[in-house]
């Protein structure tokens, strides 16, 4: 059978990234314009930094791309693009250069939701085995999603308020730490133990979350301390915290697999380059006697490749966009 | 010598193809919030009007503003993706140039204003030769009023309502004479072009950067 390559773009938030990615499951290249340094300055992405960044990128990362992969436009079958959720101005710059791309070399369009992409980073490492639970954790998102098929997407739960990224940026900042906090806080929190209580969020039965009680408590905690001269222990306290967050994480997405009788789980998203979650999921994998993959790093953070693996499913499926496609900044997957 | 002209510097979009001193094909219409959607739809069109492709182009001008900053970066994105994908260079055009280009009455002096909102505007002001004697700027309308009190007369070019005691006439640019204006500059290479947005993002002037 003929191979079936996919140039995927992606420009959601702070990354302008474009990747060639051959049948769904095989990287070519990829090429990834990061801002995280200029963001830093800020304590957190500016939106309209970001868009001003990833103009100024785009053409030079599709260029440096097809360069690495040896490869022209014209060899490409479809061009696939983040249309949301995102940041809106920044998702405009990646859907515009990509609905020119398709019209100028007058390949398909594939509009691919922004989480399914997280999802299918998952295709990139092995091939997904039916039915499954995704579990998806990252800045804006935290939801635990069954699959019984390819793009077929059955919501179970979700964070009722923050997200569980988000929730580690803040509670990073209360300990001290700078932009991006979180990574940061996963590597402190290995140096530390335990000896802060705090409260188990959303306990019940459902699949889920709450993060921003759980912030609140490190924030009250935080400030308890400190009114009674007490110096907070950074380790400790990012131990204790996370502990938390990842236990929960975990209990739910335990909760579903069993409930469900589901033996497949994936993991995607900025979080699933966590540590702490990596090491629990394997755990959790090994005592329920499931399969289960996590991205590498370079795939858990926004990237092209995933967008593009997504973007052949979709393909195949005979899902195209016209020239009409927009950008939308909160959408449903 | 093919080119296509895009400015999507405002709530409008304004493109037209020219081809040898005619223009073959132009679009000047409001699209507001759907300018994302329908900008790159409304462009192809163009194409087919002056039976065309991309693919017969020489060059492309695109407005890098001032304006919108999200609409300035849907036209120079897709102008910056078509000339890349052809190999073909961009010629920058200030938004501000093209409305004084487009004054009707052009013996007199030009003033293109654009609504920057809290008292301010982006405005310029040029002879009737073209030559800048205020260049593009942001600025308060006010003091931009003291600077230009000495030229006259005046014609103020521009799509907002702006209070001012000058001529007014509302823009609507003359794309053939844009484009001849600028018709004899080389362009720049793609990758190069950008937005000029005459004013730091919040967060940056906060941050005193």
């Amino acid at each position: 059978m003929k191979d079936t390559y996919i140039l995927g773009i992606e420009s959601s938030c702070d990354e302008t990234s474009c990747s060639i990615v051959k049948n769904g499951r095989e990287e070519i290249t990829t090429s990834t314009s990061t801002q995280i340094s200029i963001h830093e300055n800020f304590g957190g992405v500016v939106p309209e930094i970001a868009s001003r960044e990833h103009v100024k990128n785009i053409t030079f990362v599709i260029e440096d791309c097809l360069k690495k992969a040896n490869m022209k436009i014209e060899e490409v079958d479809a061009i696939a693009v983040t249309y949301g959720p995102g940041l809106i101005g920044s998702l405009l710059v990646g859907l515009e250069a990509a609905k020119t791309l398709s019209f100028v070399y007058n390949k398909p369009l594939i509009p691919v939701h922004h989480i399914a992409g997280h999802i299918y980073a998952n295709s990139l490492v092995e091939e997904f085995k039916f039915p499954l639970i995704a579990l998806v954790v990252s800045g804006g998102h935290t939801e635990l999603i069954k699959m019984n098929d390819h793009l077929s997407f059955e919501k179970l739960g979700g964070t009722l308020d923050d997200a569980i990224g988000e929730c580690y940026d803040k509670v990073a900042r209360v300990i001290g730490l700078s932009y991006p906090g979180g990574p940061k806080l996963d590597k402190l929190a290995h140096t530390g133990e335990a000896t802060y209580q705090l409260p188990m969020p959303l306990n019940d039965d459902s699949y889920n979350f709450s993060f921003s009680g759980l912030k609140s408590a490190v924030i009250n905690l935080a400030h308890k301390e400190k009114q009674n001269n007490r110096e907070i222990n950074q380790q400790d306290l990012a131990c204790s915290f996370q502990n938390v967050a990842i236990g929960s994480i975990i209990n739910k997405t335990k909760k579903a697999l069993k409930n469900e009788n589901i033996n497949n789980l994936i993991v995607a998203g900025g979080v699933a380059a966590n540590g702490k979650l990596r090491e629990e999921v394997a755990k959790l994998a090994e005592e329920m006697n499931i399969n289960y993959s996590i991205p590498p790093l370079s795939f858990c953070t926004d990237n092209a490749a995933m967008i593009a693996a997504a973007g052949y499913y979709l393909y195949k499926k005979g899902i195209r966009a016209d020239f009409n496609l927009n950008a939308q900044s909160s959408v449903n997957l | 010598m093919k080119i296509l002209y895009v400015d999507t510097s405002s709530n409008y979009l304004y493109s037209g193809i020219v081809i040898d001193n005619s223009i073959k094909s132009e679009v000047k219409e409001k699209l507001g919030k759907d300018l994302s959607k329908v900008a790159l739809p409304k462009i192809i069109k163009l194409f087919d009007e002056a039976s065309i492709t991309p693919q017969d182009l020489d060059k492309i001008m695109v407005v890098i503003g001032p304006g919108s900053f999200t609409g300035v970066r849907i036209g120079v994105t897709i102008a910056k993706t078509i000339a890349w994908s052809l190999n073909i260079p961009i010629v920058p055009v200030s938004g501000l140039t093209a409305m004084a280009l487009s004054n009707p009455m052009s013996d007199n002096y030009s003033m293109p204003l654009i609504d920057a909102r809290r008292g301010y505007v982006y405005g310029a002001l040029y002879d009737n030769n073209m030559n800048s004697v205020v260049e593009d700027t942001h600025i308060e309308l006010e003091e931009l009023k003291n600077k230009v009190k000495n030229y006259c007369p005046i014609t103020v070019i521009t799509n907002n309502d702006i209070e001012i005691s000058y001529d007014v006439v509302k823009y609507n640019p003359d794309i053939l004479k844009i484009v001849n204006y600028f018709k004899d500059k080389e362009g720049i290479n793609p990758h190069l072009v950008n937005p000029i947005y005459l004013k730091k993002t919040e967060a940056e002037e906060k941050a005193n950067l």
